[in-house]
């Protein structure tokens, strides 16, 4: 019994994480068809930050959360002015918003990637936190993978709730839903675009912080994360924080489960089969109408 | 009495919870010239999505020439001769008109056997349409009125048997509406094909067609002559607060 | 710039081939090296704009193919003859490129980019438990290799083939119809043309360069592991090099190239951390300011004059 309870926690542990990841994403390109593929080095930029402030400055990983949402917010706030905003304004059409946002995260990926490489090198890195076991129903944890999961799941409620039941969360919906409606009701697209990337890029710092409690970390280890949102997305169905919820769960369960009976390896198929087979049979996203 | 070409069935869309086209019957034969109008929102453009197999319908069943071409892409329909314009002219911006004629030319237009030797030059179809001079220009650089005629160009090219026409005339003036009607009406004399138009000004195009199809809120409510379809009560009402009543043609 | 027309195109292509045909018994081995690598990146970025600067499709796939060619001379070089293992990976690249493309190309651009740079991960996933599952190993050695000469005849061979199928699809109906999915797919599919069809023959015909590539290229490594042959870097330099050519363009790409391999050359060894961050940076800066490359820059000129 033991031994499932701990593979099913395991799934959630690594699904609460790519929940808020994908919902990050979900909102960019929901909103505004921002495709940012280099939305995983937020992710692993989140995750140096945290492990600089712990080794250099000895602040507790917990406590600095704050400081790396602010910090990135206010990255996503710069990044989403300096490339984004004139693919938007200028754009002829959808496609061309999208596929302009995908090249230009693509060097900003590169451009991310390669700055952390130069100001940290590539060796892995990594910190003790929280590594104190934990029992719970014939289960061990660490209690730093319960502490990440409770985080994660926290994050994610609170941004489900933020855009249920405040104004700015029921203007994001509405934007996602009718852009053209929204503008007509006075929703100021021009402040809210830079805000909702900003919040995108926070939760995936977030993410990063949360992860870095637990694994090592090096440059390149976003990069199969901006895979796995879009999974999540596919998952949930676009435009769906709660979907990114479940589908991010789910997929995190899929792959803990799929890859004790076939290889770990084969972690990255394991998530392709699942997103062929979703797009295949519900292309909407599993828990669509 | 000549074939039938196009035949939707029961069609229905349904976008979530809204209801777009509620099980409307439509038959076009080879040759007739048939127009459809309804109020804003009586779900005439996506009728014509699903006529041309842009959009997959909900429920009912598309017949082409007697093939059931349910459920198949729209390459398909194009193939078996459904031709159609968009509301908004899509045409191919960086092409010449004249490349933009021969594109589906050298697609549908290929597969389509056709007696008309018309079709089978883009010089000619561009100069049947008054757009002979502007064969040399980049699509994206005409006047929105004649990429709306190169639409039209760019559907014949495909040497369809039916052509759809969405809103061919939205937005121009009542002199230009004449023209195009004229137009329209000489490509079905011409070319002997069947065409299907929405229209939102509704007065020209009664008097042009020889049937007249009205939706509203999705359903169809009256299919047939244009001046008994104009008496129908039910059309006049749904009517009130739109445009005003239908007129009948001036004597 | 007026297109030239398809059979000025091969002759140019002909000649040019057979001029560099000679220079291995002109040049020293540096520069010889070095023509190798442009003629690598040459063949990839113009079968990459064949396929993604028409349709605008943007295709981050490139490493996948490259690696699964380089595995195949891997596994076959000692079974089978050199331009063998070469074609073969080529066609193995293309059945992987028909396969995903099936799956994939009917989504939206946004997500087929995406996934298609998942692609690169996951095959070489897929290797390295593939070789340490059943051949109990890592990495591979290369043994008998073709001479350097071979080698950078053979790549000559497929970049000038590159070129050639490159222009006779723009010129075909197949060029016309990925032109028309790039300006507006649907328009294109009331207008008869097959979409689905048409992608996937694009994309696997694109992959089929560069598989063969990369089976081509893989001598000259004489250990070849997973991690080496699946790098990102070879995709990402690819897209880069056709889009600051101008991926809509044939000669864009192929000028593009030649600059970037000489500029890769000198600089990435010296710096290389700095020298991808510049490289990001000015595709960034590109796609902002001048997103049909160098060459709309010549069109414009033209067109005014």
């Amino acid at each position: 019994m033991g031994f499932w309870l701990d593979l099913t926690a395991s799934g959630l542990i690594t699904g609460g994480i790519y929940a808020v990841v994908a919902v990050g994403l979900n909102l960019q390109y929901g909103l505004m068809r921002i495709m940012n593929i280099a939305h995983g080095e937020f992710l692993m930029v989140g995750a140096y930050l945290t492990w600089w402030a712990h080794t250099a400055l000895g602040v507790n990983p917990l406590a600095f959360l704050p400081v790396v949402m602010v910090v990135l917010f206010l990255a996503g706030l710069l990044v989403y002015r300096v490339c984004f905003l004139r693919i938007a304004r200028g754009a002829p059409s959808v496609e061309v918003i999208e596929a302009r946002s995908l090249l230009v995260s693509f060097g900003l990926m590169y451009l991310v990637q390669n700055a952390v490489y130069l100001a940290w090198g590539a060796d892995l890195r990594g910190y003790s936190f929280l590594t104190e076991p934990v029992e719970i129903a014939e289960a061990r944890f660490t209690a730093n993978r319960l502490v990440v999961f409770a985080f994660a799941l926290a994050a994610s409620l609170a941004l489900l709730a933020v855009l249920r039941f405040t104004l700015i969360g029921k203007a994001v919906r509405a934007m996602m839903q009718s852009p053209v409606g929204a503008q007509l009701v006075g929703i100021n697209t021009a402040t809210l675009h830079p805000v909702v990337f900003g919040a995108g890029l926070a939760l995936a710092g977030v993410a990063g912080a949360l992860l870095s409690m637990v694994y090592e970390i090096s440059p390149s280890m976003g990069e199969p994360y901006t895979v796995t949102a879009l999974i999540v997305i596919t998952l949930g169905g676009l435009g769906s924080a709660a979907g990114c919820l479940a589908g991010g769960l789910l997929l995190g369960l899929v792959e803990a489960f799929g890859m004790h009976f076939t290889n770990p390896s084969l972690k990255m198929l394991l998530s392709y089969g699942v997103f062929i087979a979703v797009l295949l049979a519900r292309p909407k996203g599993l828990f669509s109408k | 009495m000549a074939d039938v070409l196009l035949a939707a069935k029961g069609v229905t869309v349904r976008f979530g919870g809204l209801i777009a086209v509620d099980n409307v019957d439509l038959e076009v034969r080879a040759g007739e010239f048939v127009g459809v109008i309804g109020p804003n929102g009586a779900g005439k453009t996506t009728l014509f999505h699903t006529l041309s197999g842009v959009l997959v319908p909900s429920a009912g069943r598309l017949v082409v020439a007697g093939d059931d071409l349910t459920g198949r892409p729209a390459h398909a329909f194009a193939t078996h001769g459904v031709a159609r314009t968009f509301q908004t002219p899509r045409v191919f911006r960086d092409m010449t008109a004249e490349q933009n004629v021969r594109f589906g030319l050298e697609f549908a237009g290929r597969t389509r056997m056709h007696a008309h030797d018309a079709f089978d030059d883009a010089r000619t179809i561009l100069g049947f349409l008054g757009l002979a001079d502007a064969a040399g220009v980049p699509a994206g650089g005409l006047t929105p009125a004649r990429q709306r005629l190169l639409e039209i160009g760019m559907a014949l090219g495909a040497r369809p048997r039916v052509l759809l026409l969405d809103e061919a005339a939205a937005g121009l003036t009542h002199t230009e509406l004449e023209a195009a009607a004229q137009l329209i009406r000489r490509v079905r004399d011409e070319l002997g094909l069947a065409v299907i138009w929405i229209e939102h000004a509704v007065r020209v195009l009664m008097n042009y067609v020889e049937r007249v199809a009205v939706l509203h809120q999705g359903r169809k409510i009256a299919d047939g002559d244009p001046r008994a379809v104009s008496k129908d009560p039910a059309v006049i009402e749904a009517y009130l607060g739109e445009e005003g009543e239908p007129e009948k043609k001036a004597a | 710039m007026r297109a030239l027309g398809l059979r000025s195109i091969l002759a140019a292509t002909g000649v040019s081939a057979v001029v560099l045909a000679a220079m291995p018994w002109l040049l020293p081995d540096f520069w010889l090296s070095l023509a190798l690598t442009c003629l690598m990146y040459a063949a990839l970025a113009v079968s990459w704009a064949m396929f993604c600067g028409a349709t605008n499709y943007l295709s981050l796939a490139t490493s996948a193919f490259f690696g699964i060619g380089a595995y195949v001379t891997a596994w076959g070089l000692a079974t089978l003859s050199y331009p063998v293992a070469v074609i073969l990976g080529g066609l193995a690249a293309a059945a992987f490129a028909t396969l995903v493309g099936a799956a994939v190309l009917h989504l939206r651009g946004a997500y087929f980019a995406v996934l298609t740079f998942g692609l690169g991960e996951l095959v070489r996933h897929a290797v390295t438990y593939f070789e340490k599952s059943y051949f109990k190993t890592v990495g591979r050695v290369i043994q008998e290799a073709p001479s350097s000469t071979t080698v950078y005849l053979t790549v000559l061979l497929i970049a000038a083939a590159a070129v050639c199928v490159c222009a006779m699809v723009r010129a075909s109906r197949l060029g016309l119809a990925l032109a028309g999915i790039g300006a507006d797919e649907e328009r294109a599919q009331t207008l008869g043309v097959n979409a689905r069809r048409a992608k996937i023959l694009g994309f696997a015909l694109s992959a089929f360069f560069a598989g063969a590539i990369g089976a081509a290229i893989a001598v000259r490594w004489t250990y070849i592991d997973p991690t080496a042959v699946f790098n990102p870097f070879i995709g990402f330099q690819t897209v880069l090099i056709a889009m600051v050519g101008g991926a809509h363009t044939l000669i864009g790409p192929l000028v593009s190239s030649v600059v970037f391999s000489l500029l890769t050359e000198f600089l990435r060894l010296q710096f290389p951390y700095a020298f991808l961050i510049l490289l990001g940076t000015l595709l960034i800066l590109l796609v902002l300011y001048l997103p049909g490359g160098l060459a709309s820059l010549m069109q414009r000129r033209w067109v005014r004059g």
